[in-house]
């Protein structure tokens, strides 16, 4: 009982990086229909861009996050035609091709990681790290480290960010028209291409910044993206496929699942607890939490 | 002066001929027509002009200037639009969304308040449900928004896919009425429809197409009075 605050916050906070792993998944999903198994990858390689960048220019690597968006968004939006070309191919199954087009991808980075960057562990050294916040009332505490909460702060930034564009913005507007009618979104004048670009730019983007956060908390290798596929996976399922207004939700359940479990119960059935959470949503409503999955 | 121009174009879906060589022009201010039965390819050549389809022989060109090849985006550009069968409307969108995204293009965002304005005033029905979903408004309201967005593009020619498809006598009436509306406020009208006593009253030229060939043209009237096209081709 004493730790329930402590379960709550934390809930909260490992939510939070759920939600920065899977917001650029799921809109990229969303409007290219696109299952990309390389999103651990893109945040392993913005882990590692934040922790080089940091060492050589001896900044505060949280300072850098717009400087690995612009990088990552870049190579992003130059790399998005080639999967658009899998795509849109008019043979066999384009869908299935993408899916292994992405996974192929997932096993390159992953090979180029370990090339470049070794096998060992690291982490990037952030001064907001070493802080914390204890709250006490009573019997009650609650600890909160700076750098976890810093971390739901920019999920929420982003997420609110995204929503703005997408409802306030001609831009947003497009990429919603784009994601619902792909026919007409091209009469209204709507390059697909060029949209799909943005979005992918977009979407690898934030999961490297997101990389960088992830790298700040936690330890980083050239190993861990597919640990963070599969959660963003989770997360965007959870969530109903492309359906972003769900991935805060989504990212908020499966992050107070991991707490509760961490805090009452065996911290080794935490993954367990998720998978069984996933299976019996989707066992109710295939279509994620909210039914608006697609 | 032609704004557009068909020179024996074909197209079909995969290895399936639709279009055989079909020649068709449409004059600046005109209503032109192009009747045909279920199946005859009148969708097809709306979406071959509209780089929807690619034309697999023959050239277009609109204004004079050759578009074929052209992606659909770039198409509309030049202004043209296209109110699609069936709608296509952004369902998950609000009415108002659907009719904003419409003057998605540079060429149509400057007017777009004006051009708003405009639609909420040919169709007084939308102005009421402008933060509706657009896929929770009736049929006949959705061929409004359908209308009205392609309005907001600011187009000199407008092409219209059988708008008045499931809609009631009186909203038949409504549909003409605008499209006569829009012809004298000096756009281009491409019409392609099933009701074909009204399309023959006030369009300036009318092609017949069958099994992807134009078979017959000349103006309403001609074609009205000749007993031989109206039994064969138009069902009056
Ligand atoms: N996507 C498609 N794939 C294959 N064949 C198609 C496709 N769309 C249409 N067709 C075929 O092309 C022919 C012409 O179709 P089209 O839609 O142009 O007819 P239409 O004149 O618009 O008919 P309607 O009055 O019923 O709308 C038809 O035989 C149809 O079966
Ligand atoms: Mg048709």
């Amino acid at each position: 009982m004493l730790l329930l605050p402590q379960a709550l916050v934390d809930g909260l906070l490992i939510g939070g990086i759920y939600i920065t792993i899977a917001i650029g998944f799921s809109l990229a999903y969303g409007v290219m229909h696109i299952i990309d198994f390389a999103v651990g990858e893109w945040i392993m390689l913005g882990a590692f861009l934040g922790l080089y960048l940091s060492q050589w220019t001896q900044m505060e690597p949280l300072l850098l996050l717009p400087v690995v968006f612009i990088v990552f968004g870049v190579l992003g939006y130059l790399f998005q035609p080639v999967i658009y070309r899998v795509l849109s191919g008019k043979k066999g199954n384009p869908l299935l091709m993408a899916l292994v087009f992405t996974f192929g991808l997932a096993i390159a980075f992953k090979g180029l990681g370990l090339t470049v960057f070794g096998f060992f562990s690291r982490s990037i050294p952030s001064a907001m790290a070493a802080n914390s916040f204890t709250f006490v009332k009573g019997d009650f505490f609650v600890t909160i480290p700076v750098i976890r909460l810093i971390g739901l702060v920019y999920a929420i930034g982003v997420t609110l960010v995204l929503s703005w564009i997408l409802k306030r913005t001609d831009f947003g507007l497009a990429i919603q028209a784009l994601a619902q009618n792909k026919e007409a979104a091209g009469l209204m004048g709507i390059s697909a291409k060029k949209t799909n670009s943005w979005v992918y730019g977009i979407y690898v983007g934030i999961s490297a910044m997101s990389g960088v956060l992830i790298g700040c908390m936690f330890s980083i290798s050239a190993q861990m993206g597919s640990k963070y596929t599969v959660l963003s996976f989770f997360v965007v399922v959870l969530a109903g496929m492309g359906f972003l207004a769900g991935v805060p939700w989504a990212a908020f359940l499966l992050g107070m699942v991991q707490s509760f479990f961490l805090i009452y119960f065996d911290p080794g059935y935490t993954l367990l607890a998720v998978f069984i959470i996933l299976y019996t949503v989707l066992l109710i409503s295939p279509k994620g939490l909210f039914g608006k999955g697609v | 002066m032609t704004v557009l121009q068909l020179a024996s174009v074909s197209a079909g879906y995969g290895d399936t001929r639709v279009l055989w060589d079909v020649d068709l022009e449409v004059e600046k201010g005109r209503i032109v027509a192009l009747l045909g039965a279920n199946g005859a390819g009148k969708t097809t050549t709306l979406k071959t002009i509209c780089g929807l389809l690619p034309a697999t022989q023959g050239r277009l060109y609109y204004n004079g200037n050759e578009i074929t090849g052209l992606p659909v985006h770039e198409m509309v550009n030049l202004g043209l639009a296209l109110i699609p069968e069936g709608r296509q409307l952004f369902g998950k969108m609000t009415v108002e969304e659907n009719l904003i995204i419409g003057s998605f293009l540079k060429r149509a965002k400057a007017k777009r308040a004006k051009n708003l304005a405009w639609v909420y005033e040919l169709f007084p029905a939308l102005a009421n449900r402008k933060n509706q979903s657009a896929e929770t408004l009736s049929g006949g309201e959705q061929q409004m928004v359908a209308i009205g967005r392609g309005l907001m593009q600011n187009p000199d020619l407008i092409m219209f896919d059988e708008p008045s498809l499931g809609l009631a006598p009186l909203l038949v009436q409504e549909m003409f009425r605008v499209i006569e509306e829009l012809h004298r406020r000096g756009l281009t009208i491409f019409l392609v429809e099933q009701n074909v006593h009204q399309t023959l009253r006030i369009a300036d030229f009318c092609y017949v197409i069958e099994n992807g060939r134009i078979v017959q043209k000349g103006t309403g009237k001609e074609l009205a009075a000749n007993a031989s096209i109206r039994e064969a081709y138009l069902g009056i």
